[in-house]
């Protein structure tokens, strides 16, 4: 009796439909590019053949490679980095009593998501232009600092949802076994933690891999990014080597999904 | 991994700040727009090793540059923005001593509005906006504006018109009558209506014109003449229309930019890509005119002919050069636009 009483969304009329329809939505897009990339004509609409020709050139393509290489590595680091702070973060603001001015920690830690990104983009190209002037500076290291930034929240989020959704329990129990701070943590809260940090680090990575304005505007000269370097497509020809590269960036995206997926089964 | 990151990013930030070493030039240009072959030659004549960064407009590029430190040495902005360089004081004028070639500038393209004697900028590529056009779907004349101003019943419904504030208005504006930059409250208003009310009848407003035309998608789109020689050669039906009431010029023009590190290689380059022959290499790849005395001999025989690049002698005249409209015209312009956009 109470199961057929308990409310479950699969079970309302049309769900089926939706999910598809959202699904098709969501990947019709995407399977249609990946198909194109593999086209041997010029056209990114109309099929003349298989081939494989648009991955040679998009590979033969110096600046393609260049900004590939920018591009990962960027993602890469700011992933790793912001991950870090993120945990800190959410461990700062989730394990701890109430305190005053907490929302305003939130709001500060949230500000790149509420933030618009060309306000952003316009203060770092201020700010860094400044620094460049005085250091002669101009690595990818301003690119890693911005990435990490806005990244921050992107990973928090998953974490700190993870931490409250955790209870003390485990933890209270490993203090009084005499566990010091770290030894719970390392033993307890970080292995439990694991599958919110996982989150984390791949939407951090996710975020970095896309950003197109705030790269834009505080890339130093070589520093294109393949989103850039898209852009810079934009006004002359689309050519299917644009679709080359996407795909070549979705199969990264799914590698890395399956790896972590993969690891993280294991651990539990 | 932890360390190893960490040991990555030091290196990483080493090798980034030994990056200032001899034989370098960076080029901050539009995307696809440097020919790669010309950059190997260059770099195989000079041992330069050169550094192409994309931008995609002429306001992100200044904005970098105004902020200082973009570690660029020279700059591809459009005419109208080769004065607001010079103003602002981010370009250094060109020693002519040390530019053999500069005497293979066209004539017409040596005293022009942005740089009276070419002492700021070498020209890079130019070109013309104007109508392409599926003449299988609109049998009539093609040159005139009206093909997106007051379409013909058959192209109704099939015309693009590219994103281009610029560009649009002042096709807009000379269709209607009035001088490009135009200040006269009662010719932007005549703009503006015409504009509006032939609104309804296009189809969308994108830049990726050639795709759309050789695939019969658009019936007709205002557009730059390389996209439209490129959409010619994909689909035989299409044309290019020099609209009689006027039709736009632009240019892109090479600068160097005041705090640039590589002044020599910088001079090495702006003279190489005024020899002919690489001017030439720099067409066949963006596929636009260059502005250099004698590079016809050089270019690839699709271009030498090629109607939408060699303009036609009856239509020359009616090309008027689109700068960036400043104060009055430019408030009216954005206004315009903007309500365009809704």
């Amino acid at each position: 009796m109470a199961k057929a009483r308990s409310f479950s969304a699969t079970a309302l009329p049309g769900f089926a439909a939706v999910a598809m329809l959202t699904f098709i939505m969501l990947y019709l897009p995407i399977i249609t590019l990946v198909i194109f990339s593999f086209n041997a004509g010029d056209s990114v609409s109309q099929w003349d053949g298989f081939s494989l020709k648009w991955y040679a050139i998009a590979w033969e393509n110096d600046q393609v490679r260049g900004a590939a290489i920018n591009t990962l590595l960027i993602a890469g680091l700011a992933a790793v980095f912001s991950t870090i702070v993120a945990t800190m973060a959410a461990l700062g603001t989730t394990r701890r009593a109430k305190f005053k001015g907490q929302t305003w920690i939130y709001v500060a830690i949230n500000q790149p998501l509420m933030v618009p990104e060309i306000v952003t983009a316009v203060a770092l190209l201020i700010f860094f232009a400044m620094l460049k002037k005085a250091t002669g500076y101009t690595g990818l290291g301003y690119m890693i600092v911005a990435h990490t930034a806005f990244c921050i929240p992107f990973a928090y989020l998953p974490i700190r949802a993870r931490l409250e959704s955790m209870d003390l329990t485990l933890e209270t129990a490993a203090g009084d076994l005499y566990a010091s701070p770290w030894q719970t943590f390392r033993h307890v809260t970080l292995p439990l933690l694991l599958p919110g940090v996982m989150a984390g680090a791949m939407l951090a990575f996710v975020t970095s891999l896309d950003t197109v304005v705030i790269t834009e505007f505080i890339k130093s000269p070589g520093q294109d990014t393949l989103p850039t370097y898209m852009l810079g497509q934009l006004r002359r020809a689309m050519k299917p080597d644009v679709n080359a590269i996407s795909t070549a960036l979705l199969a990264i995206t799914l590698l890395m999904l399956c790896a972590f997926f993969l690891l993280s089964r294991k651990r539990d | 991994m932890m360390k190893a990151t960490f040991i990555a990013t030091a290196l990483l930030l080493g090798t980034a700040a030994a990056a200032h070493a001899e034989g370098e030039l960076f080029l901050y240009n539009w995307g696809n727009y440097t020919s790669p072959d010309l950059i190997k030659k260059f770099e195989a004549a000079y041992g330069v090793k050169v550094t192409i960064t994309d931008f995609d407009s002429n306001d992100t590029a200044l904005a970098k540059i105004e902020a200082g430190a973009s570690g660029f040495d020279l700059a591809v902005p459009s005419a109208g923005f080769v004065k607001v360089y010079n103003d602002k004081g981010l370009i250094t004028p060109l020693d002519l001593a040390r530019l053999p070639n500069h005497k293979n500038i066209a004539p017409e393209w040596m005293n022009v509005a942005w740089d009276e004697g070419r002492t700021l900028s070498v020209p890079y590529q130019w070109g013309s906006t104007g109508m392409t056009v599926n003449t299988k779907v609109y049998g009539g004349d093609i040159n005139t504006s009206a093909i997106f101003m007051n379409p013909p019943a058959e192209l109704e419904g099939k015309i693009n018109v590219i994103p281009e504030m610029g560009d649009v208005l002042a096709l807009a504006t000379m269709y209607v009558g009035g001088k490009v930059c135009s200040e006269d409250p009662e010719v932007m208003k005549k703009v503006r209506d015409a504009l509006l009310e032939a609104k309804p009848k296009w189809l969308s407003m994108d830049y990726s014109t050639i795709e759309k035309m050789t695939n019969n998608d658009y019936g007709a789109t205002v557009d730059w003449n390389g996209s439209a020689m490129r959409a010619r050669i994909g689909n035989a039906d299409v044309a290019y229309g020099y609209p009689k009431e006027g039709f736009g010029l632009w240019m892109d023009n090479v600068v160097l930019l005041a705090d640039a590190k590589n002044v020599d290689n910088a001079y090495l380059f702006l003279d190489f890509i005024m020899v002919p022959e690489n001017a030439a290499m720099l067409s066949d790849f963006a596929r636009y005119g260059n502005g250099i005395s004698g590079s016809d001999a050089f270019m690839p025989a699709d271009m030498k002919t090629a109607p939408e690049i060699v303009t036609p002698a009856e239509f020359v005249k009616n090309g008027q050069f689109v700068l960036t409209c400043s104060g009055k015209a430019l408030e009216y312009q954005t206004a315009i636009w903007t309500e365009l956009q809704k």
